[in-house]
């Protein structure tokens, strides 16, 4: 099996895809055969990239560097510098593989990253396909693996994956969101549908709404040429929340195959029920954050930070009240927010289930019961607690909110894989459960487009503040509690 | 739940690093060969001065509170909070991470203690707090320091639900009814004062005798009350406690030091003694006793209780003390005349 990782010098693969692969190794779970290939334009020799690739394993991997180990694998790390313009472009990539594959006895199986900005995907999958790299020879594999955003919108989002048909079948396309591959987000899985007793409940007449928080304490830092034309929407509802939404909502499906459990996912984005025209001002809060504090220290505004423009009406903050129309969700809302510069990271899922009937414990207005709430934190400190009201020992009945709390940390010790490990695990054994399908990225795409076109018409109207620090505008807060329930904090 | 500490794992941390550091540590335990579930009912943050103690020991930066007995009896997330005010918004300057473990090998459960100390303007506090309380639990704030000298701010009031403080601390009274005031009056969180725990043993024989002699009786009585030394916040509750119900008393009085001795050896240190009409009470660590003309004596045990339980205790009441809030009211407006 040969990776070649366009982007190969980039920051994505020195934070995450070499100390992925490397930890891989580590575990003795990547092929015996193997040869890492970055491609980039910068030239750089073998050396130099198996010591960029050391740096990067040395800050961002989850183990530290054992020599012996460490060896082995940057033995099978390569460099080949290329551009992908022009006729011949990745002739030079083309004979460097082919030289590595051979010395290297590999048999021609390919995996190509995308790790590059999205507007070099589609010329990037041209190149590969005049280049003859695909499709393979009879009987090799090749497939690609394409990073979000995949468009920032519908029309450029299908241009992608029309590029990408005309070269790879649908089957070979791997679309990551690195949400999916957090150990906590496969669990949700696990827990739903290996559990007795949380699926019956799951529906509209037990859950009383469903909290879906992801939180950032950073700003936008040395990303602002991206999220200045990304905004909170793009950047995380589209993709991340509601595959996290879809993993919480979908039902059952009726095996484990990928496409039945992707099916069941695209289900559930297309029954979201469309937020359009003066609806979106109701049910949709977006926001940009001001100065403020993070942890003790002055944080600037959006607006201030380097590479932002100074009348800039991207949102750092959205927070929607949604509806899924089908028979499992009917009248449950779902309240997703995201953010940057909010009090902490922290991702996380809460259940809400409906309060019991105001007549016993629970009949005192002025002192109400807290609802019981299965809460799955996806990161940090992952795991899932749930809230069970439990009388204090004592003479009198007393109340008190206790958690029957799991928490990997303390349960399994060790330290969880990183995501993108489990993703390239899965990309090397051909399992894409836990990747985009284009209809669904498109289906995303489909029901974020009429929140974005009246974003587009309202320009800075409508665009809440908030101090860096707090967890997000008053508009956010009003939106949640005109339903009588509250955000809870991660 | 009310073990001692089997184990405490600990480590210096910064700032940025304390969800990691306390995963790793976390990571560390789940090794070991026995199982430790982490037990969080709530978010308890610790208000103190700051202390000398540096980086070597966790006992020692915990020190002087009773963290470790009140984790045990109600297993929450203890950040421990070392605040100066400060000039200008910084990031915190030292902080620790450590994993206390209770409970036998059967059946481990640990606790997350957090230490920070910070420097900083009250509004970029919150900053810090924020960052580490645990949002599905509810979270008390415990202030250890005498609220007469510094009470707290608006900034810390705003995370918790509950502030928990000792008005036993209160150096001087009428400052500390002065700290108050805004707590009490905005309501803004539940007030739980563990010297106003002393007081039940009295306030239950009071009602009692109430009970037996008619409560209209008291109206019109002239009620005194005298306290030993250090205990004049105990009876201004008590004040307070009468006059929220329509009770008049006289201010609190110190005992003069002939009765205080004497009433000591009767009653095994009295801390307060109280006069309603030809009614006697009196409070001691014990017990509370109350003689009346025409009725047998009357005495209520008072359970001994330490810091940690009280604190504890508290801890696990989610409704608010309505009687306590009438009675600091009642404390407020009369310095407030």
């Amino acid at each position: 099996m040969t990776i070649v990782i366009f982007g190969g010098g980039g920051d994505l693969a020195r934070r995450k895809l070499l100390p992925a692969l490397y930890n891989l190794h580590v575990d003795g779970v990547l092929p015996p055969r193997i040869a890492i290939v970055g491609v980039g334009r910068k030239p750089m020799s073998d050396d130099d990239y198996r010591a960029f690739a050391k740096a990067g394993v040395e800050k961002f991997s989850r183990r530290p560097i054992e020599a012996h180990a460490w060896e082995a694998f940057a033995a099978a790390l390569f460099f080949v510098a290329a551009e992908v313009d022009g006729e011949q472009a990745l002739a030079p990539l083309g004979a460097r593989l082919d030289i590595v594959e051979h010395e290297r006895g590999l048999n021609g199986d390919r995996i190509y990253y995308l790790a590059i900005p999205p507007t070099l995907f589609a010329p990037t999958v041209q190149q590969l396909a005049r280049s003859r790299f695909v499709p393979p020879p009879e009987g090799r594999i090749a497939r690609v693996i394409v990073e979000k955003p995949i468009g920032r919108d519908l029309q450029s989002a299908r241009v992608i994956n029309d590029a990408i048909a005309e070269v790879f079948q649908e089957p070979q396309v791997y679309r990551i969101d690195h949400y999916l591959g957090k150990e906590t987000v496969q669990n949700i899985l696990v827990m739903r549908f290996a559990n007795s007793i949380f699926e019956p409940l799951f529906n509209q007449k037990y859950v009383d709404h469903v909290q879906i928080t992801v939180a950032e304490e950073e700003g936008v830092g040395t990303r602002a040429g991206y999220y200045e034309q990304a905004g909170a929407l793009r950047d995380m509802v589209q993709n991340h929340i509601l595959q996290l939404l879809a993993m919480v909502a979908m039902e059952p499906p009726h095996s484990l195959d990928a496409d039945v459990i992707r099916d069941e996912r695209l289900e559930v984005l297309k029954s979201l029920r469309p937020i359009e025209g003066e609806a979106v001002d109701a049910n949709v809060v977006r926001a940009q954050y001001g100065p403020g504090f993070i942890l003790g220290k002055a944080a600037p505004g959006y607006t201030e930070e380097s590479g932002v423009a100074p009348a800039s009406t991207t949102e750092t903050y959205v927070a929607l009240r949604v509806c899924i129309d089908n028979w499992r969700w009917a009248g449950v809302p779902f309240f997703l927010r995201t953010g940057k510069r909010l009090p902490k990271r922290a991702s996380e899922i809460s259940v809400h289930l409906k309060e019991v009937p105001p007549i016993l414990f629970n009949a005192d207005r002025s002192a109400r019961l807290d609802p019981t709430i299965l809460s799955i934190r996806i990161q940090p400190d992952e795991g899932f607690s749930l809230g069970i009201n439990s009388k204090v020992p004592g003479p009198h009945v007393q109340i008190y909110p206790v958690k029957m709390d799991f928490h990997y940390g303390s349960t399994f010790g060790g330290s969880s894989p990183e995501a993108y490990e489990r993703l390239l695990l899965d990309v090397i054994a051909g399992d894409a459960t836990l990747f985009m399908r284009r209809d669904a990225v498109e289906a995303a795409w489909q029901w974020v487009m009429p929140i974005l076109d009246r974003w587009a018409e309202r320009g800075r109207d409508g665009l809440a503040a908030y101090p860096a620090g707090e967890w997000g505008p008053s508009e956010g807060e009003a939106l949640i509690e005109s339903t009588g329930r509250r955000w809870m904090a991660p | 739940m009310d073990g001692a500490v089997a184990d405490r794992s600990w480590r210096a941390s910064t700032p940025e690093a304390i969800d990691a550091d306390l995963a790793a540590l976390w990571r560390d335990v789940g090794r070991g060969e026995t199982s430790v579930a982490r037990a969080v009912m709530s978010n308890l943050i610790v208000f103190r001065s700051p202390t000398s103690a540096a980086g070597g020991d966790m006992a020692a930066l915990v020190g002087g509170v009773p963290v470790e007995e009140v984790a045990a009896r109600h297993p929450s997330r203890v950040i421990v909070l070392e605040h100066c005010h400060g000039e200008a918004p910084r990031a915190p300057s030292a902080s620790a991470v450590g994993i206390l473990t209770f409970g036998p090998p059967t059946a481990r459960y640990g606790v997350e203690l957090i230490v920070v100390r910070s420097a900083c303007p009250e509004p970029s506090l919150l900053s810090i707090l924020r960052r580490f309380v645990r949002g599905d639990i509810p979270t008390s704030i415990w202030w250890t320091e005498d609220m007469s000298d510094a009470a707290p701010s608006d900034a810390l009031l705003t995370v918790g639900r509950q502030l928990v403080y000792d008005s036993r601390r209160w150096r001087d009274a009428r400052r500390g009814a002065a700290a108050m005031a805004p707590l009490v009056r905005h309501h803004r969180v539940d007030l739980a004062d563990l010297n106003w725990r002393r007081l039940a043993p009295l306030r239950r024989a009071l009602t009692h005798a109430r009970g037996q002699l008619k409560s209209d009786a008291w109206r019109g009585v002239d009620v005194r009350v005298s306290h030993a030394a250090d205990e004049a916040a105990l009876a201004w509750l008590f004040f307070g406690w009468l006059r929220s119900d329509g009770v008049g008393c006289a201010d609190p009085a110190p005992m003069a030091e002939a009765a205080a001795t004497a009433a000591r050896d009767r009653e095994g240190g009295a801390l307060l003694a109280i006069e309603i009409g030809d009614m006697h009470a009196t409070l001691s660590l014990r017990s509370a006793d109350v003689v009346c003309p025409d009725a047998p004596p009357l005495g209520v045990a008072a359970a001994a209780e330490s810091e940690a339980d009280a604190v504890a205790a508290e801890l696990r009441s989610l409704a608010p003390d309505r009687t306590l809030a009438a009675a600091l009211e009642a404390i407020v407006e009369r310095f407030e005349r």
